[in-house]
């Protein structure tokens, strides 16, 4: 059967020399094809790292990284299989459906797209409640709700729906070039991040609105004319997001409001608005809280200006403490939106939830000797907001206007967002001044304390010089800002308060900001190191540890957002090894169900195709060598290309390890021979019947069973290459290695697995090779007692050290579990190990053993 | 790292283009590019190149076409895909047609040379040393 195959390959019957010619080079085929399969495990694995690494670690990612790792992990997964297959001839055929299935699982998850609501363009603010959310927002849902359900004042109005939106955007084929702008685009390149929200806004702005779409508004606009009685209305446009996840996440400020826009501009500053999703901090926020861009869509809601006399906003607990007894209110002379944005200094009143809604407390704005709302309308908007708590059944962050007629109409409700609660706000109490005290006193829009230079930003050319975990100083809170705030430690204002955007923006992100501290801009000095402790309201100068505690663990705000559940889900398809043991029956491609099984498999295969090579085309060349020398086991050694030294004869059965040329496997070797094992270590009675009845439980540990590779330990070498597997006693383990120049293709590999003795103590064994394992720099993985551990890109002298390490763990560790129950002696062992460890990896002194 | 290859980058966007030109020469290496698929071609005609690396979202003829197209005429050239964006059946098939490695946007320049370098050798089945 071989003969004939190797007849088939080779065409016709050659002579001894030309086979061994054809197998020379066959042979070489095979290395070249095996690299090459070896890279493309080495990516995937590291891509598989990656993307656990980001889900775990609490910090931004985006959907790019996310379908851009998919797809390169799949190219290097499918790159295996093909490699494997021409190694095998084909051999491994099953390998595709299993591919194929991930691969379209995966697919699918990357390919879900939000459900766009159909229906009309426009909606008419009297056709509005909570169940319109996914036409017209959940800004304009909320107002419609207020309106026509809690029957409160709002303006009269109408909303341009998503549908609408989505029309635009098709008719224009923008949101493909959208994707692809965004998707190419650096986040953390705050030049492009702005270059390409402004691409993107021109490309929007710069597209014709539809003509049935822009009739359609302009039909609304003469039915609201007709009802207000007024010749030409101005309008609020307001931007309602669909997608907005309330509760959670604020938005806050993300987008554009426009007042005062007459029927001329309507249709240009729709699309103003539209673009407003693409402003760089409305990009950063849905960056750091994990939404798709392309799961937004925005709603335009048209309102009937409110001529506003005062104005402000209220929150219907206090954010300091939900369980607090009063209604917090902000109030200022003007627009609710300056208040929102932080441009004016407002009145503060606490007025107490239960009738008679006393006045608890007043806090004038500065320099102003008298309050704008009267103590009645206080106590009326307390009830309001009392009354918008129940009726949406949560606390609420509520924007008002009182117009000319000092009636008061709402602009605006909304859950008060969970993060505004978890970091306090309160009124700052500006301690003593120290000498080392900077400024004192405002308010603490998010408690905390941290330091960092500071740097004064006034205009947006400022923006782009801004250095990392620098203290922002601004003049005014403005929303723009807050494309900075994920890579600030601070934030000081000189104007503002808690209901401005960037505070609540800064709340949810926990990055500590006191606002409202006149003459900071002024006082401090750009570079200058200081530590604002927002909680008590003043800046110091310098770094202060005592001040700064433990850094506060930033609040994991991927966690739940929907591009987190994608990765969580494609995760699943990628990251869990199911196949650790490759002696078990169910070691089989129709087994793998996940990128990481398929790696696994290729691997393992690959590897049996290169060390059968020799035995199967009868070439002495390629087949195993034993290796000579005083070592208590037998070793095989297979030269894969330039692994033996020029002198060796080939021919030969048996090499010497003075004949191996092969770095990695000089180091894994000094590493086994450095300290003399000292035979099993003392088993007790317990730890013997143990093995024995494993043995009986466990046909893969009978010797009868097991057959070829399984029961060899060899080496399969090049000068910079070695992979070696060994089953010592019972226990598998697999040490891999490449060192070179290049660091991207560098690694140590090492997989570990099985061994008699009970499961309990298989574990501790697992476990503590784990400790030590990590203690040297891998990355550990654990299953059960199946262990793998990995370096990458390393340089040469780290990767020879740690695989000295491995090789002294091979040999010494190989029966401790058989004493691994009584816990003092685990530690007596790890001592034992650290100790050799030390020793071995001591360059100039000669181990003690040698001695 | 050896030899110094010589590098046509194939991608549509002049900035990315001109960046990664400049920072190369300043490593030595020599690199050209091209904006489109048809002037790729030109200069893998010309016989300068050892190594393509190949956007994948390239407007007017895709990558995927380009690639088919280059592997078509040259099928023993190096072909690096380098896209931050492509459905993951658009990287498989990039696969079958021949690519020889695939990497994500962006990349760091260091790593993208080895890989270009690893690559130039699996295709070329020359040694490393």
């Amino acid at each position: 059967m071989i003969l004939q195959h190797v007849r088939n390959f080779f065409g016709k019957w050659l002579s001894p020399q030309q086979d061994d010619a054809r197998l020379r080079s066959s042979f070489q085929e095979h290395y070249k094809l095996f690299r090459s399969l070896l890279t493309a495990n080495n990516n995937a694995l590291e891509l598989i790292a990656e993307m656990e690494q980001a889900f775990n670690s609490g910090r931004p990612f985006s959907m790019t990284f996310v379908h851009s790792h998919c797809t390169t992990l799949s190219f290097q997964v499918y790159k295996m299989i093909q490699r494997l297959q021409e190694l095998s001839d084909d051999r491994y055929a099953g390998l595709i459906p299993a591919f194929k299935a991930i691969s379209e699982q995966m697919e699918t998850i990357l390919a879900v797209r939000p459900v766009i609501a159909g229906g009309p363009f426009i909606l008419e603010m009297n056709e509005i409640d909570r169940r319109s959310a996914d036409q017209v927002g959940e800004k304009m849902a909320n107002l419609g709700e207020i309106a026509n359900r809690a029957r409160l004042p709002v303006p009269d109005g109408f909303v341009i729906t998503a549908a609408a939106a989505h029309h635009f955007l098709t008719e224009n084929d923008l949101q493909d070039e959208i994707n692809r702008r965004m998707t190419i685009c650096n986040l953390d390149n705050l030049e492009e991040l702005y270059r390409t929200s402004a691409a993107i806004h021109t490309l929007i702005t710069r597209s014709p609105l539809p003509d049935d779409l822009g009739r359609q508004i302009h039909d609304a606009y003469q039915r609201l004319r007709e009802r207000t009685g007024e010749e030409r209305p101005v309008l609020a446009m307001r931007s309602s997001a669909l997608g907005e996840d309330s509760g959670n996440a604020s938005f806050a400020g993300q987008y554009r409001t426009q007042l005062n826009v007459d029927e001329d501009m309507m249709d240009q500053t729709y699309k103003e608005i539209l673009a407003g999703m693409y402003k760089s901090q409305a990009i950063v926020y849905r960056l750091q809280r994990g939404f798709r861009h392309q799961d937004v869509l925005m709603c335009v809601g048209c309102l009937a200006m409110v001529d506003a006399k005062v104005g402000g906003v209220m929150y219907s607990r206090s954010p300091t403490d939900p369980r607090s007894p009063s209604v917090v209110i902000s109030a200022a002379p003007g627009l609710a939106g300056q208040v929102v944005d932080g441009r004016v200094d407002t009145d503060i009143y606490e007025v107490g939830r239960e009738p008679p809604h006393a006045i608890m407390a007043l806090k004038l704005r500065r320099g102003a000797d008298q309050e704008v709302l009267s103590d009645e309308q206080a106590r009326e908007l307390c009830r309001i907001a009392v009354r918008l708590e129940d009726h949406f059944g949560g606390p609420q962050d509520i924007e008002w206007s009182l117009n000319q007629q000092e009636a008061i109409v709402l602009l605006q409700s909304r859950p008060l967002g969970k993060a505004s609660t978890v970091e306090s706000i309160a009124l700052a109490t500006g301690e003593k001044k120290g000498e080392d005290v900077l400024l004192a006193g405002g308010v603490a829009a998010c408690r905390g304390v941290a330091a960092g230079p500071v740097y004064i930003v006034r205009t947006s050319l400022d923006l782009l010089q801004f250095p990392k975990e620098a203290v922002l100083v601004v003049e005014h809170p403005l929303p723009e800002w807050a494309t900075l705030l994920p890579r600030a430690a601070a934030v000081i204002s000189e104007t503002g308060q808690v209901a401005a955007h960037l505070a609540t923006v800064s709340r949810e992100f926990g990055i500590p900001a006191l606002f409202g501290v006149p003459g900071a801009v002024e006082k401090l000095k750009n570079g200058q190191m200081v530590t604002v402790d927002a909680t008590a309201g003043r800046v110091m100068d310098g770094r202060r540890e005592d001040l700064l505690g433990g850094p506060a663990p930033p609040p994991n705000l991927m966690k739940g957002s929907p591009v987190y559940k994608v990765l969580e889900q494609v995760l699943e398809l990628a990251a869990p090894l199911n196949l650790t043991d490759p002696a078990s029956v169910y070691f089989r491609p129709s087994s793998c169900k996940t990128f990481h099984d398929l790696t696994r498999f290729c691997h393992e295969k690959g590897v049996a195709e290169m060390f059968a090579f020799g035995s199967k085309y009868r070439f002495d060349e390629k087949a195993a060598k034993q290796l000579v020398g005083e070592t208590p086991f037998q070793w095989w050694v297979i030269d894969l290309d330039d692994g033996f030294s020029k002198e060796y004869d080939r021919h030969q059965k048996f090499v010497h390890i003075d004949q191996v040329v092969s770095v990695p496997m000089l180091a894994i070797w000094s590493g086994m021979v450095a300290v003399p094992w000292q035979g099993p270590p003392p088993v007790s009675f317990r730890g013997f019947g143990s093995i024995i009845f494993q043995s009986t439980m466990n046909r893969e540990l009978d010797p009868a069973v097991r057959s070829g590779l399984a029961n060899r330990n060899y080496f399969l070498v090049s000068s910079n290459f070695c992979h070696l597997s060994v089953r010592l006693g019972y226990h598998f383990s697999l040490v891999e290695s490449h060192v070179s120049d290049m660091l991207t293709e560098n690694y140590v590999s090492f997989q570990f697995k099985g061994g008699a003795a009970d499961e309990g103590r298989r574990f501790i064994r697992v476990q503590l090779l784990k400790d030590i394992l990590e203690q040297f720099g891998f990355r550990v993985e654990q299953k059960v007692d199946a262990l793998t551990a990995r370096i990458e890109k390393k340089p040469p002298p780290f990767l020879l050290s740690r695989l000295k390490i491995l090789g002294y763990l091979l040999i010494h560790t190989r029966q401790i579990d058989m004493i691994m129950d009584e816990q003092f002696r685990v530690e007596q062992y790890r001592k034992k190990l650290l100790t050799d460890i030390e020793t071995i990896l001591k360059p100039d002194e000669p181990p003690a053993a040698e001695n | 790292m050896g030899e110094k290859l010589n590098i046509l980058f194939v991608d549509d966007e002049p900035d990315f283009l001109e960046t990664t030109v400049k920072r190369l020469a300043r490593r030595g290496y020599e690199a050209r590019t091209a904006t489109s698929c048809d002037v790729a071609l030109e200069v893998i005609e010309s016989g300068w190149p050892d190594v393509v690396v190949l956007d994948v979202m390239l407007a007017g003829m895709d990558g995927i076409q380009c690639l088919q197209e280059i592997k078509r005429r040259w099928p023993l050239m190096t072909v690096i895909m380098l896209t931050g964006h492509a459905s993951m059946n658009a990287g498989i098939r990039g696969l079958e047609y021949g690519a020889n490695d695939y990497c994500m946007k962006p990349i760091e320049l260091d790593e993208l040379m080895e890989k270009v370098t690893i690559a130039w050798h699996e295709t070329t089945g020359t040694a490393r040393k």
